[in-house]
């Protein structure tokens, strides 16, 4: 395919195309304060202080609508650095929060978005220390941009655990159920009266990530990530491709609830390739997997926890489907283009 | 007395070339040597009447393929002594390729049902007309030590019939007894031994009883039983309206089909042995066989075959290849235990190797419909230049084609690159390919559709390789595997990736591969509610072509509930996850939708094979077609006013089969007014039809009978499928053409 000269839509689906963007956005050749820098393309970098390991993560938040059935833009904004934070292990300590608002947009609607962060911010133990406020012209953008910056630290009984590190024999465990966040979004969004309630997952997941990985000695949580934008496929895709392994993944034990499913299954949509806000996926050695397991099972965010796949020598990501066939599970492309002949 | 050096190049292994020559250097008193090259043979040759000698080993042997001889001048210091001999075969440049599996010639089959013959009873009797070829070829040249049979040493008695001249069987490198040769089992299915005499009467003896056996073939197994099991065998699969294909004996033919044509019956009991799909004595009897009109019969082909048929008492057994749907066919044993286990109770197993997969191949009125065993590797000269040029197919029926120094070549049917086996099987076949030819591609053609595992199986080939990539347009592929002149190409198809980015499947592409096609008319743009779940469920794309109450409420009618109807309604609105589509194939499921006769898609073309069988019982009514002008100055078809006119003569109380014979003939007949108006438009007055709609016989006559009304001939290449098997030859004819003009 011809390389675009001009960004559009595709570039931010979190796809393949995505990918070619940030070859130039990450083109820094200051990408390293000595530890994981911006060339590792993880969830969160690092350096040190003081012998300890300190982990710096940023995210921008634009969600259409900005209010929607289990959450708010304010809740998203501060769970997602939460949790890319957490999922390297640490322990979110401070975030930042910068705003741009656009002129016109309803103060209230300011109000009910800085108390959700707020109680996120409580859930997870951590504090918006410092911020910044732009307003642009109206039709400059649309409604409200936040960033949220955050820091982190390893604690003693914690240790630094990277997305890159899935090996053989690792089983692969979600902590609950796939889509609901990204369902919800497209079905609030677009009007769809899908019958059934969705509800988005968001939710800080550090205290459900910090006791699922103390509950195993330590160094076996091999990998982690949360399955944002692109979803689980292209999450795990992410995963596999960077250890250079092959994951294969058991159709029947993906939790996905009814309400998705059926969704999806009525706009056509693969709840695997749509965004989580509130779940993480974990590679865990294999004979720590049922103390990790049972530890997320316990945490409230955790219930639907499970086992889903273990990961092979080779390359990509495979289904074993339900009538014994395999299928990969592919990264989305932005927009699915139809295929069947 | 003259001497020469004749080197015949062409398909000169596998097919008895060497005691061919023996055989006429004996008879016309000849002198010298032959030697094969892998892709030609040399032969040196003195004698009074080499003239005549000349000539006749210019034929070559019945399954040859001679595609040039030249005769030079002996060397000075060549010594010829006195008689004629065989010299071991040597590697040479492989120009010449490996002749397809062969049916079990007559001479063999008498052999094997001959008490007094050392051959009675032997299933894998073959000689140098007939056998396994491809199937278990490791390398070239097509010695017995490159092929599966290395491992069975000839016993004396098949050494010696090897040796001399005078056998059928002189330097057949299949040739085997029931002493030395590859032995059968039969076996439960879990692995274990039946303890029996002979295993191929046990076998029909439980087929008889109605067990499902697994039988091990040439290219791979199959999965067999009566007609009365067949019912239970689909539900095992999880197929459970496909049509099964069957295998019978020819005088059973008359009970079930309509007498096939001189031609057919040649092609049946020829070296293919193909599947034929024919219509139905009673279109409406052995539904449990298929629920379409027509049938898919062959005759037996093996010896192990004719053996079985000799001990069934039942007339036909299903025979359908052993794996699920798209995914390649199984060869191995012990996988066929581990993933038919719960469908075959037996299997009757042999013990030589499937080195090259090979599924049968179908044929229907005359057309390939899969291009397989018999027929593939499919090997046409055409000149495309010096670059080696790989084309790596579609999605779905693909396979891969290579051109290499003046040679097209194209493997049997891969199947659907959608899953992991089937793209390591694509992978097998073009490192196969490359190796039988010797080629290493300097050019990757693949489609333009961007998430086609093919797609990125070549791109990770280029990157290997340092190949140049050559992306072709789906439908352009289909014109061009029929010609490369300028034509008023018709693609009728299912899916295509367009250069638009929309889908494409209804197209007039006029042009040729060297200047481009231009899209002057196609199908009108219809909406895909939910995108891909439109062709598993053609209800939705009913509603995509006619998004009107008067569909949402044949839908409730039908029993779909508020909450999906009003979600259909909300899809197409806001065309969320809609696609637009020109697609013939989605107009075709949107008529069985209007139809009711297929509601959900359980197997590849299921919708427009419904829809035929009722139009081939019904009578199309006149109904006049509308075109409409789109952009760029294209014509446009309107289909859905197709539909809305047949929707309203149903509501009026036309009956199915009318109404499925009145779409298609209009269909039919827009498609060929769009080619007449590019024709007349563009001055250029010769077609071209692809496209896996030209499968459909009333579509496709309907269309070649307007044409010829218009006086435009219409070319076909009657080598290829007109589906997606011949769109890696497409790509690969696109990219050598383009590199010849300089612009790759
Ligand atoms: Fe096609
Ligand atoms: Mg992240
Ligand atoms: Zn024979
Ligand atoms: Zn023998």
């Amino acid at each position: 395919m011809k390389k675009d000269t001009e960004v559009n839509m595709m570039h931010g689906a979190g796809g393949e195309v995505m990918g070619e963007l940030l070859v130039t956005l990450t083109a820094f050749k200051h990408n390293n304060a000595g530890g994981i820098g911006l060339e590792s393309l993880d969830d969160g970098s690092t350096f040190e202080i003081g012998g300890k390991t300190i982990v710096l993560t940023t995210d921008s938040h634009v969600v259409k609508p900005i209010f929607f059935p289990g959450g708010d833009i304010g809740r998203v904004a501060v769970s997602g650095t939460i949790n890319d934070l957490s999922v390297m292990g640490a322990r979110p300590v401070a975030l930042t929060c910068a705003m741009v608002i656009e002129e016109g947009f309803p103060i209230a609607d300011l109000e009910k978005i800085v108390a959700s962060m707020d109680e996120a911010l409580g859930e997870a133990g951590a504090a918006i220390i410092t911020g910044d406020t732009k307003v642009v012209e109206k039709g400059s953008l649309d409604g409200i941009v936040i960033n949220t910056a955050g820091v982190g630290v390893v604690d003693e009984d914690s240790y630094l655990i990277r997305d890159k590190a899935l090996a053989p024999g690792d089983k692969i465990i979600v902590s609950g159920t796939l889509g609901d966040h990204g369902l919800a979004i497209v079905a609030h969004r677009e009007g769809f009266d899908l019958g059934d309630q969705l509800k988005s997952d968001v939710a800080p997941l550090y205290t459900m990530i910090a006791g699922a990985v103390r509950a195993a000695p330590k160094g076996a949580v091999h990998a982690m990530k949360d399955p944002t934008r692109g979803g689980f496929a292209a999450c795990i895709n992410e995963m596999a491709r960077k250890a250079g392994v092959k994951v294969v993944v058991d159709q029947e034990s993906v939790p996905i609830r009814e309400s998705v499913a059926s969704a999806g299954g009525l706009l056509g949509i693969d709840p695997l390739q749509v965004a989580n806000e509130g779940k993480c996926v974990m590679g865990i050695a294999a004979e720590a997997a049922d103390a990790v397991l049972a530890a997320l099972r316990s945490h409230p965010l955790g219930k639907n926890a499970a086992v889903i796949g273990e990961v092979v020598e080779g390359s990509g990501v495979v289904m074993r489907t339900r009538i014994g066939g395999e299928r990969f599970i592919e990264p989305p492309m932005g927009d699915p283009v139809p295929r069947v002949c | 007395m003259r001497c020469g050096r004749i080197i015949v190049r062409g398909i000169v292994q596998g097919v008895g070339f060497r005691p061919f020559v023996y055989a006429a250097a004996v008879r016309f008193g000849i002198a010298g040597t032959v030697i094969n090259h892998g892709s030609e043979v040399e032969i040196t040759a003195c004698g009074d009447r080499f003239d005549a000698f000349c000539r006749e080993v210019s034929a070559g042997p019945k399954m040859a393929v001679v595609d040039s001889v030249t005769v030079e001048p002996l060397p000075e210091e060549a010594v010829v002594g006195d008689g004629f001999s065989i010299l071991p075969s040597a590697d040479g440049a492989r120009t010449g390729f490996i002749p397809a599996d062969i049916a079990t010639c007559d001479a063999c089959l008498a052999d094997i049902m001959n008490p007094a013959s050392r051959y009675y009873g032997y299933w894998a009797t073959s000689c140098t007309d007939c056998g396994p070829r491809y199937s278990i070829i490791h390398a070239v040249p097509y010695d017995r030590e490159r092929t599966a049979m290395d491992v069975f040493p000839p016993c004396g008695d098949c050494s010696a019939e090897y040796e001399s001249p005078q056998s059928r069987r002189h330097h057949a490198q299949t040739i085997a007894c029931s002493s030395c040769g590859p032995k059968l089992s039969l076996l439960t299915a879990s692995g274990g031994e039946v303890a029996t005499d002979d295993p191929i009467r046990t076998a029909a003896e439980l087929l008889d009883a109605g067990h499902i056996v697994a039988v091990r073939g040439v290219g791979g197994y199959h999965i067999c039983c009566i007609e009365e099991e067949a019912g239970r065998l689909k539900q095992l699969l999880g197929r459970p309206h496909q049509s099964l294909a069957v295998m019978m004996r020819p005088e059973s033919l008359k009970e079930y089909v309509v007498p096939p044509t001189d031609a057919e019956r040649e092609m049946l009991k020829g070296p293919v042995h193909p599947i034929m799909i024919l219509d139905k004595v009673d279109p409406v009897s052995h539904t449990e066989l298929s629920e379409l009109h027509n049938l898919g019969v062959m005759l037996p082909y093996t010896g192990l075959h004719h053996l079985l048929f000799g001990h069934l008492n039942h007339p036909l057994l299903v025979m359908t290849s052993a794996n699920a749907p798209g995914t390649p066919m199984i060869t191995e044993t012990s996988y066929i235990s581990e993933r038919m286990g719960t469908v075959a109770e037996y299997i009757l197993s042999h013990d030589r190797e499937i080195v090259n997969r090979c599924d049968d191949s179908v044929v229907r009125d005359g057309y390939i419909i899969r291009l397989s065993r018999g027929l593939a590797p499919l090997r046409t000269a055409m000149d495309l230049g010096d670059r080696q040029i790989l084309g790596v197919g579609p999605e779905l029926n693909a396979n891969a084609t290579i051109y290499k120094g003046g040679f097209v070549v194209t493997s049997p049917h891969i199947g659907n690159i959608r899953n992991p086996p089937t793209v390591a099987y694509l992978e097998e076949t073009i490192a196969k390919l490359c190796s039988l030819t010797g080629a290493k591609p300097e050019i990757i053609a693949h489609d333009l559709h961007p998430q086609f595992l093919s797609t990125r199986l070549a791109h990770a080939l280029a990157e290997e390789s340092g190949a140049v990539l050559c992306p072709v347009q789906h439908h352009c592929a289909h014109i061009a595997s029929v010609t490369t002149e300028e034509v008023v190409g018709i693609a009728i198809d299912g899916v295509g990736y367009g250069t638009d980015a929309t889908i494409w499947g209804g197209e007039i592409l006029t042009g040729s591969p060297a200047d481009g096609y231009v899209r002057t008319g196609h199908l009108e743009q219809v909406l895909m509610p939910g995108g891909d779940l439109a062709t598993k469920f053609p209800e939705r794309m009913l509603y995509g072509i006619l998004p009107d109450d008067a569909t949402l409420s044949l839908l409730a009618e039908r029993g779909w509930d508020a909450v999906s109807l009003r979600v259909l309604a909300q899809t197409v609105t806001k065309r969320f996850n809609s696609p637009a589509t020109t697609s013939t194939g989605r107009v075709l499921d949107a008529a069985a939708a209007l139809l009711g006769v297929c509601r959900e898609r359980t197997y590849d073309g299921e919708p427009s094979m419904v829809l035929e069988a009722y139009a081939a019982r019904g009578t199309p009514q006149p109904l006049e077609v509308r075109i409409a002008s789109g952009s760029g100055g294209a014509d446009v078809l309107l289909t859905s006013e197709i539909l809305r006119d047949v929707r309203g003569r149903l509501a009026c109380g036309m009956g199915t089969a009318d109404a499925a014979a009145t779409i298609q003939t209009a269909l039919a007949k827009g498609i060929a007014e769009l080619a007449v108006r590019s024709a007349e438009r563009t001055g250029i007055r010769t077609a071209a039809l692809s496209g896996g709609v030209a499968i459909n016989r009333s579509i496709r006559e309907t269309i070649l009978a307007e044409l010829a009304r218009a006086e435009i001939p219409c070319l076909i290449n009657p080598q290829y499928p007109f589906g997606d098997g011949c769109i890696s030859c497409g790509q690969v004819v696109t990219a050598g053409v383009l590199a010849q003009e300089g612009k790759i």
